[in-house]
């Protein structure tokens, strides 16, 4: 009976690998600004700061999306995940930062009045008959306000979770009363949770942060659809870390049977995905409103052609076609690679969202996009590795752990 | 249809069910069934049976079902009468894939459950053996088809001692017939029990 | 064989002291002895009711529509309200042994038989209100696409009217089937128990030979798990589509993305209500409090208040985009026929936000979900509130429209038409009776196979897994396996 390894330790090439995602990152940060953000016109200042935008909310939200992992699993009295339920913990420590992150650009257009992002604060909207009745929603006070409550609540209330998991560690022992305090205490945690990411995932920020870029248009479907799309990438990431650390020798009870479950939810959320996708999309399709088809007008007709569909065939074919065999979501490489897969192709779906109402005529995509995502996947492997290390991987205590280690579908 | 011998050992635990499967297969017996009254998890592996392709059948008949829907509505909408609803276009995928769904799904569940009944032999007015009237309660009940070398005596000792709660001899018919359940029937009553 | 070990925290899902044996008398009980007084007296209820809504039918397809107290403007009214509200309802079952199945709660076993079968008979109900409401319902083999002498004219399969004939019947098809195969090996307890030659008879054909062969559970298996995958995006896709009905169309209040998802989330609330009204009513009747346990019954209102507070977000999502649209008739229709109280049906709307989002909201409590009388209570109110949501969204938006000269005057049922629901009543509780005497009302091979883990005797006797250290547990484990 070998003792487990339980301490993560960060392998220098890690955090090389980090250390090169930042420098390029920041590379095409520092070009980026020289040549768009300062250099460029209007225009190529807009795409950079759109690219920012759109990147620090893809991220920002995929990574708390971990902690919406947990938070349902906790409510649903899962016992399966425990295993490596101390990996969506640390991905979920990025969100104060990548959140400050969005919030300082985000207020930056904000103070900088860029109507060419928001419309809504132009001088014309007091004026624009439907602009005019939305401006109780849409104002700079309420819009920070609510951005800085929103982020800060998201890591408070993760935080207060991932120290509430810490017990688990140190506690002799977690039978009985003490046991059942724990779980009780998780839950009602839990349930702060997902009722404050329901009023802001689930419905009002994706409306104020993203769908107010086209300030006319408008659908009820945007913020769930969103939290669809974030959700997915958000366990392939929890995916990738479960396969590298387990390539590493780490989470020794974590096996194929827990890898198929987070497969499972891959897969079932892509579906989910395509559904509010089609059901958005046909329903603004069948009634042929003009003021709603305008919104797919360029990304179905124009320039994003070629997006749209690649978005459908990398966030619904591929996953589909590759996951739905069992052999599928049991192999760690399948699994590396569609988690890849699915990422980048939400990171295009957040592309299109955004950058599609930005920059309508011409599809930018292109090194700027790349290096800002690699500034961010660098940041998070960066910080996600220190989180893993701060704590033993497996909360040993924790009352539902052997369920985990037994686990099997 | 001819009747085969059969040795029949019946347990009431699982955990002491397992044990004695391997035990009977190391020995070189020929496992004819186990009959329990609920899935026991890894039963089917620890008796060697294979993997079931149901579920690619199943596959199949949902990829019919797929081709069914859009080939039909499409050769309706498009070919044999293009109608002009709302000014959309005759090829309309969008407003198609509702029905296209609903037809993959139906074919795929009536053709598995269609194929799952007749591999099983499973159908009204069907009727089988039944080595033990309590393997649908709490027995789990295993059965080895006798070849002309087994000692059933030697066989029925060898189950007890392996925690058989009850062992017997028995000449059955191993098919299904025609019948209905409740009657006496042929082949039941030349079934020879014995204890 | 698998180590079986689940936490000494979970309440077992099986109390008293049971084995095999005694889980298949609990079960079979009722379907052998004699019924009692009261299943009779709901029985001839449920009939009397049924034979009211019959001759209301019979009044409707006789005379015609002009029956019912529809308009040019409201033409949908009490009608496509309960036909809503029974698909809706129809919803619980197939999540509950679907989507449960797939998210590994232990609990769905204890009542994913009796909820299968409302689903059924739900469905069942909700049909008939389309059906009649074409009128001439003689004439409904017209949407059956068939090569036909009518030009040959196809039907419209554009139409998301269409959408719901192929939608519906799929999901009755294959509810059906995975009941029904579910059934089977219970069916072949029944049978192996029977006294009497009559029952072995019936219940040897119902079981279609079932010998409980390693191989067949092996198929039986892969057939549930296949069937509970295909179903779990059948069943969103039929309040999708139902949906559709409604907001592919150019209506006020109608015509809004979010309705897909927010449909199928408050079917999935009023399914879960009724179950919860029809269980309360079963454990006691047919003493089956051991299987429909506390900790049952508490899932079943988390799943509630859960449900009800998506429905909550969707509602004021809506009534936020009737503001932030800032188009003159989605904010006519939400803020003055909806959510003004002084309007004509103003009080539909509150009814609805009363019942559904405010007063589910107690289930954050774990004393009132764990309390009968309130459970009860409240899954009455949960079902009369998802009424008042369907009657609000039709009616609502259809009583004015864009043109006022066509508004409506205010719309009450006839006699008839309430009696052609109350008549749904009818048939569903027929059926549900009739379902209750005859057949297993709880999944008995299911039941067998958590037994051992999750038994009340069985969980009090495995302590020593619970003191092990993870690593000595893991290492046993590998033993074992």
């Amino acid at each position: 009976m070998a003792s487990i390894r339980e301490q993560f330790e960060i392998p220098g090439k890690l955090k090389t690998w980090s250390y090169a995602l930042i420098g390029v990152g920041v590379l095409a940060f520092i070009l980026g600004l020289v040549t768009k953000g300062i250099g460029g016109n209007e225009h190529d200042h807009n795409v950079f700061i759109g690219t920012l935008m759109y990147n620090s909310i893809f991220f920002t939200l995929i990574c708390n999306a971990s902690m919406f992992f947990i938070c349902a699993t906790t409510l649903a009295m899962g016992g399966w995940q425990v295993v490596f339920r101390r990996i969506p913990e640390a991905i979920s420590t990025m969100v104060p930062i990548f959140g400050s992150i969005t919030f300082v650009i985000l207020l930056y257009i904000i103070g900088s009045h860029n109507h060419h992002i928001y419309h809504w604060l132009s001088e014309e909207a007091k004026s624009d008959p439907v602009l005019k009745g939305k401006l109780g929603f849409l104002n700079p006070t309420f819009y920070i306000t609510w951005s800085v409550l929103t982020i800060g609540l998201w890591s408070v209330l993760g935080a207060r979770i991932r120290k509430l998991s810490s017990e688990a560690d140190d506690a002799i022992t977690m039978n009985g009363e003490a046991g059942q305090s724990f779980i009780w205490r998780n839950t009602v945690s839990a349930a702060l949770f997902i009722v404050w990411f329901a009023l802001t995932v689930g419905s009002t920020v994706p409306w104020l942060w993203m769908m107010s870029i086209d300030a006319h248009w408008y659908s009820t479907m945007y913020s769930w659809y969103t939290f669809a799309s974030s959700f997915v990438s958000g366990m392939s990431l929890i995916a990738l870390w479960v396969v590298y650390l387990k390539n590493k020798g780490y989470l020794e009870y974590a096996n194929e049977e827990h890898l198929h479950d987070i497969g499972k939810f891959m897969f079932a959320f892509s579906i989910f995905w395509t559904y509010l996708w089609f059901s958005q999309y046909m329903l603004i399709w069948y009634a042929n409103i003009p003021e709603e088809t305008i919104y797919f007008k360029h990304r179905v007709q124009g320039p994003y052609r070629g997006l749209f569909f690649l978005n459908i065939i990398l966030n619904f074919v591929c996953p589909i076609l590759i996951l739905m065999k069992r052999g599928a979501k049991r192999n760690y490489t399948l699994i590396t690679f569609m988690s890849v897969l699915i990422i980048f192709g939400h990171w295009v779906d957040f592309y299109q969202m955004v950058m599609g109402s930005i920059s309508k005529e011409e599809v930018t995509l292109g090194w700027l996009d790349f290096g800002i995502a690699a500034l961010f996947v660098g940041l998070m492997i960066f910080f996600v590795a220190k989180a893993l290390a701060k704590k033993p991987l497996m909360p040993k205590y924790h009352p539902f752990l052997k369920e985990s280690i037994i686990h099997h579908t | 249809m001819a009747k085969k011998k059969f040795v029949v050992g019946c347990f009431d635990d699982e955990a002491v069910l397992f044990p004695a499967v391997k035990k009977v297969r190391t020995a070189g017996y020929k496992i004819h069934d186990i009959y329990t009254p609920f899935p026991v998890h890894g039963l089917d592996h620890a008796m060697g049976l294979r993997e079931t392709s149901l579920h690619t059948a199943g596959f199949i008949y949902g990829i019919t079902g797929t081709t069914t829907a859009l080939s039909g509505i499409g050769w309706v909408f498009t070919k044999d009468w293009p109608v002009n609803i709302g000014g959309k276009p005759h090829f309309d995928l969008p407003a198609w894939i509702p029905i296209t769904f609903e037809l993959t799904v139906l074919f795929a569940a009536v053709g598995m459950v269609l194929t799952f009944c007749y591999l099983c032999q499973l159908s009204p007015f069907i009727k089988k053996h039944h080595f033990h009237e309590r393997a649908t309660d709490d027995l789990f009940v295993m059965v080895i088809e006798c070849t002309e070398k087994t000692n059933s005596d030697d066989l029925q000792a060898f189950l007890r001692t392996n925690g058989a709660v009850e062992v017997n001899v028995q000449n059955a018919e191993p098919g299904w017939w025609l019948g209905l359940y409740g009657k006496e029937d042929q082949l039941i009553r030349d079934t020879q029990v014995v204890a | 064989m698998h180590l079986k070990y689940e936490s000494q925290l979970r309440e077992p899902l099986v109390s008293g002291n049971k084995d095999y044996h005694q889980v298949s008398e609990d079960i079979c009980r009722p379907i052998e002895v004699k019924p009692t007084k009261l299943w009779y007296v709901g029985f001839f209820i449920a009939i009397t009711f049924l034979c009211f809504g019959v001759y209301c039918v019979y009044r409707e397809v006789t005379y015609g529509i002009g029956q019912w107290n529809l308009n040019k403007t409201i033409g949908w009214g009490w009608d496509i309200t309960n036909f809503v509200w029974w698909v809706g309802i129809g919803h619980a079952g197939t999540l509950i042994s679907a989507i449960l199945l797939l998210f590994r709660q232990g609990w769905r076993t204890g009542v994913n038989r009796a909820a299968e079968a409302m689903t059924i008979f739900a469905v069942m109900c909700a049909g008939q209100f389309p059906v009649f409401h074409m009128g001439r319902v003689w004439m409904a083999f017209f949407v059956l696409p068939y090569p036909n002498t009518r030009g040959p004219l196809w039907p419209n399969f554009n139409s998301p009217l269409l959408w719901d004939v192929f939608a519906i019947s799929t999901y009755l098809t294959v509810s059906l089937l995975f009941w029904y195969s579910g059934l089977l090996p219970d069916f072949a307890t029944v049978r192996d128990r029977a006294k009497t030659k009559l029952r072995k008879m019936l219940y040897g054909v119902a079981a279609f030979g079932w010998t409980g062969s390693t191989k067949h559970w092996q198929r039986h298996e892969s057939l549930s798990l296949v069937l509970a995958g295909l179903s779990t995006p059948l069943v969103l896709s039929v309040h999708t589509i139902v949906s559709f009905d409604f907001a592919t169309s150019v209506i006020p209040g109608w015509h809004t993305t979010i309705f897909p998802p927010y449909f199928v989330a408050g079917a999935v609330f009023s399914g879960f209500a009724m179950v919860q009204t029809l269980m309360l009513m079963l454990r006691k009747v047919f003493l089956l409090e051991d299987y429909i346990t506390m900790g049952h019954i508490e899932a079943m209102n988390k799943v509630i208040v859960l449900t009800g507070s998506i429905v909550g977000v969707a509602y004021l999502t809506e009534l936020f985009m009737g503001w932030y649209s800032q188009n003159k008739f989605e904010g006519y229709t939400f803020w003055y026929s909806r959510a003004n109280l002084f309007s004509p049906y103003g009080w539909s709307y509150w009814g609805m936000m009363a019942c559904n989002v405010i007063s589910p909201q107690i289930f954050w409590f774990r004393k009132l979900r764990r309390n009968i009388y309130v459970t009860f209570f409240m899954s009455i109110i949960v079902n009369i509130g998802m009424w008042f949501e369907r009657f609000v969204i039709i009616v609502t938006s259809l009583y004015r429209d864009y043109l006022p000269s066509s508004w409506s005057p205010y719309y009450s049922p006839t006699i008839w038409e309430m009696g052609f629901y109350l008549g749904t009543f009818g048939l569903f509780f027929t059926c549900f009776f009739l379902f209750a005497k005859y057949f297993p009302v709880i999944a008995i091979a299911e039941i067998k196979a958590v037994l051992k883990t999750s038994g009340e005797n069985f969980k009090e006797t495995v302590g020593k897994e619970e003191e092990m250290q993870p690593e000595t547990f893991a290492h046993e484990y590998a033993h074992a396996h």
